[in-house]
């Protein structure tokens, strides 16, 4: 950029200040937004400010809290570990071996309904140490062979499960393959069967949309290693809720997936048996398997955590309230004043 | 005192060896002005364009620089081993043996084939872009791949694209003006024949014909010019900035040979090619004769011939090698402080990169080795592949591998914990903020019809952290123009009413020829003393007013040129010289009245109140620093002769003879230091005249000396001295080189700002002392330590001591607590020569740390850059050099920061600088508020950036310790690519262009705010570490406050991201909104948007069927507990920040945040401020 002997041109030719008046001033057009004066509100918090935003705060936080900790009060939820029951007892292996084989793995469970339970009663399952979120396993499956028939054979991203036998699973991967396959039935007290609704548990839009209404199940769980459910061939994908279900991977290594429905109440103190197929394998890597029954509130699901998050943080801004109170009429300092200014402060030390 | 800038200052041992060498050799053609012929030329009146030039030889500065007694040894032998030979007019001679760089000059930086591996070349030398390119490559791995392939390499791509666009359009530029400069055409004898021949293809030993206002090609040794005596005047405007004229000689045994008609032949033995454009060393031999050649035969490449018709030299350096090109030491590639720390920052940065991917390809080996019996079948991990007739493993490659796998990986999904936005961030931010910058119509000059220009664009914030300030003097403090103001004449001030001369007739004219012929310059005139001038009587005083004018107008070595103008009947007088000094001095006798009209070397023509007077120059003794005076010997019409002398009081009263007078002498003296004291430049005159037998005894003496081989300057001087004493005093003079407008004001807010201004001059001592006092650098109160020596030892002495004085001073100072005394260092050129680049530099650096102010005066342009080194290199500390002249780009280069002025003095300066603006005053507007805000606003986009991705990140890696340490994202990749990208960029950019914390009045109001760039107090590693932890907070907070609510339910994954994603862009946003000051429509709409754009981009990605996340948000908005975690992270992630933030604002205010207070109250501030002197707040 410096080059010392380049503007000659200019030094010669150049019209000194001999010239006449510039003809044109190159002075900047004057505009409130090229010298930054555009008008702007500058907010200082001032002490009022503070104090009120935390006691805003206070009180907005601590009646959700308490809201949100009735709603999970008024939850009702019953949980039942079964994978220890209703395999033989001992060692890791033994489970294994037995939940591999061909045995009859119907296993009745008894559960206890603590308090009225108000239908709709959604029915999950829930594993344990089962990472749904899995690198490898969250890519191994095809978006596109699910909601397009032509797309078929869109199976790249579905390894190691992408074909058998040299021919193309739909549908592929392992999430698909490793569909949880345990059922379960229920009946009342006085052995009256209660009715599981599965229709509807999956997302109308994914029905709608992702799982193709002509795409129907093809070559699946027919290689040599079984991974769970099978399919029923004729029926379309977007009406295999189950799979659905399944298919929209959890996000945490222990999750719920919707079973299906009861649609009548339950009262407190009914006993409801359970008879279960125990098909899926989670003992060969220790997960752990979980029959939940559970009502909903506005809120979801059981769960104290937000409501005490909510009443913490209601609280801490109600203490800091009084505290910057007292700091401020112990402490007072006039906003803008001078003499608080560094150099005016220790004069001729800066 | 005649001279004003010395042309030849001696920056090195070898300088006063090349003078004095010079000065012996000069003797050869300084013809001496012989009496007798002169009286019996004829006195002609009529003034031709070219007489005057027929042997004003006596101009040459070289003869009177530090020309030392006892130096007899005249011809320095040049090192056989180090000359360069020329063969004069034999270029293929002279190139046979060793190449000769030619004199095409290359500053561009590419070609064609060379830009795209060099640009990329230098683009990646920015650590941060390789570590960009080697991350997309990893990508690209197919068992990395974790994005895809468009959304991995997009970002880098786009980044060395725009860089270099922009590099290409610099370089573009640059080529374009070498192309002018190589194709220029000069005119080179080929075969006995002058012919064009393109500068480019001139070679060293070819000569050179150089023509009236041509510019020089290369550098030349002056053989012969139009003159006969072989005098050439050149113009060094884009060398050293200097405007005015200075002699070149020819030698005289080449300057009567006409090239072309006679054989030139001979050989130059030059010294190596070396950036010292005030030296020059070489002898020629010609006709078997030896004659050395100094620096007053050399033209020097980018001089300008003027006033003189055409000159021939040979070429002795070219290209590359010409002292102009080795004088341009290549411009460094700044880097603004504020970005080294940022990369320092950076590293850390890494390291928690490192940490975080160590800790999970460590985790994950745990968790393979834990469950690696199980991997085989285990449903998400599958490890075999059973589709195959042969089971294997599938993309498993064994644990070692894994773990290292992962660690890549960790990198590839943690990438924008470094982050790359930033860097094209800044680089749009800066943009923006020269836009403002040069768009202020405050840095306006409305003088010169120039804006600022913001020249280079990587700086900006520097300007918010500078400490030290140097600036040149001349042009820069001052605008250059020397003009008359009082003048005190045998006791009688005469500082009364001044008339302006504009309008009317224009001030004092003569008639010649029909014609009126006025000065050039309009001088404001005392209307008692032009009164008393034009009166001619016998009286005492009018006689001695006529005295003092005639000394005014006749002693002086200017030229007056007369110069047409579009009025056919007007001509102006320009008087033309080395020294504006003198070239006032002989304007304002003009206006008096005394109108010098014409000068040969013989005589002198003044037009005295319409009458013609020839007087015949007998003599004249130069100005040199010793004696700080020069005189002149006139010879009257009525053949009487008297001596008139002018220079510096200090001398003057040492020759005036007190006796005569004393009363007078006494009234002078008052003046004068009342003159002084004002900042002016004073002259001191006297006159005696001499009698027959003085006069002839001078006149043997004279000859003797001015024709003396050895020591001719000595022994001239000993005639000078002689003659020069009993002078009665006439009267002295106060020069004005006026300040520009605002620089005491600007230099004051300066100070206050706790910036340290250093004032760097060519000038002579006591025109920088002057000058210090009128713009307030310099107060009486001040102790002032003056260095000026000619050895190192003494330089070592005189600094020692200097150090023990300041000390006490200092120890004094603070004993009395008064601010107002202090040290100022005045320091010159030679002793900096010894000095510099030695271990004095320590000391010299102690000293001039203690002072309060430094003068360098009489310095060479590299010393100015040594001078800032000696700054740059022992602190941290930020420096500004700004200059107006070519003399000052190594200065400007050498700072951290340099500002041109782009004045009258070439186009060098700004060429060179960072900033270019038209005035002095500007430096304030631009260090304390643009500067202030940059520094600002970059140095909180910067923490606000790292905050920003290191968040993004810590959120993302606890994730991952929640999918058995595989790097899942829940977050979806586009996501993750458009984060940095769409989702938090423009508001960090409006922010850092637009926000400003305190308004332009406060900060010009109190130029103390400018303390808190200095230091580093909105960047610096404790604030980093305070974000960090707070990013760390934020990031625990937006992480699992969504994990805890959601944990053992239905969530799938893509809902928990898109909460996780909006939650993260919100608190990121919020947090940016906090910390904005001023909210303009624009950064409403900005920070708001981001958030709406975010939403959007939410809503499209998840409308896409084939993606996982299908319909994920609209499913998570439905459900309450989504809004209710929302808005408790908003809250719980802001708590500890503004909790802080409120604490500090109110127990330990800065001085920011009560001037921000101020201005928004402003009642109370009024209240204070009654009294207070409204200052520097530029008009528009």
């Amino acid at each position: 950029m410096s080059n010392a002997t380049a503007p000659t041109n200019s030094t010669s030719t150049e019209p000194m200040d001999t010239s006449a008046p510039a003809r044109y001033s190159k002075r900047p057009k004057y505009s409130r937004f090229t010298q930054q004066e555009l008008p702007a509100c500058k907010p200082i918090l001032t002490p009022r400010w503070v104090i009120s935003t935390f006691m805003l705060v206070t009180i907005v936080f601590v009646p959700i809290g308490i809201a949100s900790l009735f709603a999970s009060r008024d939850v009702v939820e019953i949980v039942d570990r079964y994978d220890d029951s209703c395999a033989p007892s001992g060692s890791r292996t033994d489970k294994v071996r037995f939940i591999q084989s061909t045995a009859d793995k119907t296993c009745n469970r008894t559960l206890t309904v603590p308090k009225h339970m108000k239908q709709p009663i959604y029915v999950y399952y829930q594993l344990d140490n089962f990472y749904q979120n899995h690198r490898r396993y969250v890519k191994s499956r095809s978006d596109q062979q699910l909601r397009n028939r032509n797309k078929e054979n869109d199976v790249s991203t579905c390894k190691p499960e992408d074909t058998a036998h040299g021919v193309t699973i739909v549908p592929c991967g392992l999430v698909a393959w490793s569909m949880f396959n345990d059922t379960f039935r229920f009946s009342g007290s006085n052995n009256v069967q209660l009715p599981v609704t599965k229709r509807g548990i999956s997302w109308k839009s994914d029905r709608d949309h992702k799982f193709g209404k002509d795409v129907f199940p093809k070559n699946f769980q027919n290689g040599s290693l079984i991974g769970g459910a099978r399919l029923n061939e004729s029926i379309p994908l977007s009406e295999q809720e189950d799979l659905i279900v399944w298919m929209r991977t959890a996000a945490l290594p222990t999750f719920r997936k919707l079973y299906g429905k009861i649609e009548v109440d339950l009262q407190a103190g009914d006993t409801i048996n359970v008879v279960m197929q125990n098909n899926y394998n989670t003992y060969s890597f220790n997960g752990k398997k979980k029959l939940v029954l559970s009502t909903a509130s506005w809120l979801g699901g059981k769960n104290n955590f937000i409501g005490i998050a909510y009443l913490a943080v209601g609280g801490l801004c109600f203490v800091l309230a009084i505290a910057f109170t007292i700091i401020y009429l112990v402490k007072p300092r006039r906003l803008g004043d001078p003499s608080y200014l560094s150099w005016n402060r220790n004069p001729g030390g800066h | 005192m005649t001279s004003n800038r010395p042309s030849l200052p001696t920056p090195g041992s070898t300088g006063s060896d090349l003078s004095s060498s010079t000065s012996s050799n000069n003797s050869d053609n300084n013809q001496i002005p012989n009496l007798h012929s002169l009286q019996n030329s004829s006195s002609q009146l009529s003034i031709k364009s070219n007489s005057w030039r027929a042997s004003v030889n006596f101009g040459s500065k070289g003869v009177s620089v530090a020309d030392s007694e006892g130096f007899s040894i005249s011809r320095r032998e040049i090192n056989e081993d180090d000359a360069r030979l020329v063969y004069v007019n034999d270029p293929l001679k002279t190139n046979e043996t060793f190449e000769f760089c030619g004199n095409s000059i290359r500053t561009g930086k590419y070609s064609v084939f060379t830009f795209l591996p060099r640009n990329l070349f230098e683009q990646f030398h920015r650590v941060a872009y390789m570590y960009f390119l080697i991350i997309a490559i990893l990508n690209q791995l197919p068992q990395l791949a974790v994005f895809g392939r468009g959304a991995s390499i997009l970002p880098l791509a786009s980044v060395l694209f725009v860089t270099a666009v922009k590099d290409a359009y610099e370089d573009w530029r640059r080529h374009k003006a070498d192309k002018i400069e190589n194709n220029r055409l000069s005119s080179v004898l080929v075969n006995d024949q002058f012919q064009h021949k393109r500068s480019k293809d001139i070679q060293v030993g070819e000569i050179v014909k150089v023509s009236a206002d041509e510019t020089i090609p290369c550098d030349i040794v002056v053989l012969c010019t139009s003159d006969p005596t072989g005098v050439a005047y050149v113009q060094t405007i884009n060398l050293d900035g200097e405007s005015n004229l200075k002699t070149r000689y020819a030698k005289q045994e080449t300057l009567s040979r006409v090239p072309g008609k006679d054989v030139i032949s001979g050989l130059i033995k030059c010294e190596k090619p070396n950036r010292n454009i005030y030296g020059f060393q070489a002898n020629m031999e010609v006709d078997g004769k030896r004659v050395s050649l100094g620096p007053s035969n050399i033209i020097l490449r980018g001089c300008v011939i003027k006033n003189t018709d055409w000159a021939v030299g040979v070429a002795v350096y070219a290209g590359r090698e010409t002292k102009a090109m080795l004088n341009n030491s290549g411009a460094p590639s700044k880097r603004s402080r504020l970005e080294t720390h940022m990369n320092r920052e950076i590293i850390l940065l890494s390291f928690f990169l490192v940490t975080l991917c160590i800790i999970v390809s460590a985790c994950a080996g745990f968790w393979l080795r834990r469950h690696q019996d199980e991997l085989d079948i285990m449903p998400f991990y599958r490890r075999k592949d059973y589709s195959k007739e042969q089971v294997e493993n599938y993309n498993y490659y064994g644990l070692g591998m894994e773990i290292f796998f992962s660690f890549l990986m960790s990198v590839i999904v943690f990438q924008i914990m470094i982050p790359i936005s930033l860097y094209i961030s800044m680089e749009l931010v800066r943009v923006g903020q020269a836009y403002f910058m040069i768009r202020d119509d405050k840095m306006f000059d409305a003088a010169s019809n120039t804006r600022f220009q913001c020249r280079a664009l990587n700086i900006n914030e520097d300007l918010g952290q500078i400490k030290y300030v140097f600036s040149d003097k001349t042009g820069t403090l001052t605008e250059n123009k020397m003009e008359f103001q009082f003048a005190s004449i045998s006791g009688v001030d005469y500082s009364g009413e001044k008339i302006e001369f504009y309008g009317e007739q224009g001030g004092y004219n003569i008639q010649v020829d029909g014609q009126v012929w006025r000065p050039k310059m309009k001088v404001q005139v005392d209307s008692k003393l032009l009164k008393l001038s034009k009166t001619r009587n016998d009286t005492k005083s009018s006689k001695e007013i006529y005295d003092f004018f005639l000394a005014l107008a006749a002693c002086n070595t200017i030229v007056p040129i007369v110069v047409n103008t579009s009025n056919p009947n007007e001509k102006l007088i320009d008087y033309q010289g080395e020294s504006p000094d003198e070239q006032a001095l002989v304007y304002a006798a003009a206006a008096y009245g005394f109108m010098l009209i014409e000068r040969t070397s013989g005589h002198i023509v003044i037009d005295i109140q319409g009458e013609r007077q020839r007087f015949n120059v007998l003599g004249m003794h130069e100005f040199d620093s010793d004696r700080k005076r020069m005189s002149v010997i006139l010879g009257y019409p009525d053949s009487t002769v008297k001596v008139f002398v002018k220079g510096a009081d200090t001398t003057m009263f040492k020759v005036i003879d007190e006796s005569l007078n004393l009363s007078v002498v006494k009234s002078t003296e008052n003046h004068l230091h009342s003159y002084s004291s004002i900042g002016l430049r004073t002259l001191v005159v006297g006159m005696r005249a001499l009698s027959i037998a003085e006069f002839d005894t001078w006149q043997t003496s004279y000859e003797i000396a001015s024709t003396a081989l050895m020591g001719r300057a000595g022994l001239l001087r000993k005639v000078a001295v002689n003659i020069e004493n009993n002078l009665s005093l006439l009267g002295a003079s106060a020069i004005e080189d006026r300040l520009q407008k605002g620089v005491p004001e600007a230099i004051e807010s300066l100070r206050k700002a706790g910036i340290k201004v250093w004032v760097l001059t060519g000038d002579k001592q006591e025109t920088a002392i002057s000058i210090g006092y009128s713009s307030k650098l310099l107060t009486s109160k001040m102790m002032q330590i003056i260095i000026n020596n000619n050895s190192k030892m003494s330089c070592k002495k005189s600094l020692e001591d200097a150090l023990v004085t300041s000390r006490k001073l200092i120890n004094v100072t603070r004993a009395s607590e008064d601010d107002a005394s202090s040290v100022a260092l005045i320091i010159d050129g030679t002793s900096l020569v010894y000095i510099l680049d030695s271990e004095l530099e320590e000391q010299l650096f102690e000293l001039a740390s203690k002072c309060a102010v430094v003068l360098c005066c009489r310095v060479a342009p590299l010393q100015k850059a040594g001078i800032v080194a000696l700054i740059k290199n022992r602190t941290d500390d930020m420096t500004l050099a700004i200059g107006d002249g070519a003399n000052d780009v190594s200065m400007i280069q050498m700072a951290d920061v340099g500002v041109g002025i782009s004045g009258q003095e070439g186009r060098q300066a700004v060429m060179a600088s960072d900033f270019a603006m038209g005035q002095f005053r500007f430096l304030v507007p631009l260090m304390l508020v643009h500067g202030h805000w940059n520094y600002q606003r970059m140095a909180y986009m910067i923490l606000y950036n790292f905050y920003r991705n290191a968040l993004f990140v810590f959120i993302l890696f606890w994730y991952v310790l929640y999918t058995g340490f595989t790097l899942t994202t829940s977050i979806t990749e586009w996501s993750s690519v458009l984060y940095s990208v769409i989702y938090t960029a423009i508001p960090t950019i409006v922010v850092g262009i637009l926000d400003k914390d305190l308004s332009r009045k406060s900060l010009m109001t109190y130029p103390q705010l400018y303390g808190s760039g200095q230091r580093k107090e909105s960047y610096n590693a404790k604030l980093f570490w305070v974000t960090m932890v707070d990013t760390l907070w934020q990031s625990v907070v937006v992480f699992f406050i969504p994990l805890l609510a959601f944990w053992e339910s239905d969530i799938d994954s893509s809902s928990l991201g898109d909460l996780w994603t909006l939650a993260v862009v919100f608190i990121v946003n919020i947090h940016l909104a906090m910390d904005v000051i001023r909210w303009t429509w624009i950064s409403h709409a900005s920070i708001w948007g981001s958030i709406i754009a975010t939403c959007i981009c939410v809503i499209i990605i998840d409308a896409i069927p084939a993606l996982p996340g299908y319909w994920a948000i609209f499913n998570l908005a439905s459900s309450g507990l989504f809004w209710i975690c929302l808005l408790g992270i908003l809250i719980a992630s802001m708590i500890p920040r503004f909790i802080v933030k409120m604490f500090m604002q109110h127990c330990k205010p800065c001085d920011r945040q009560i001037a921000r207070e101020a201005e928004k109250f402003q009642n109370a501030m009024e209240i204070t401020r009654n009294g207070e002197i409204e200052m520097n707040l530029p008009h528009r």
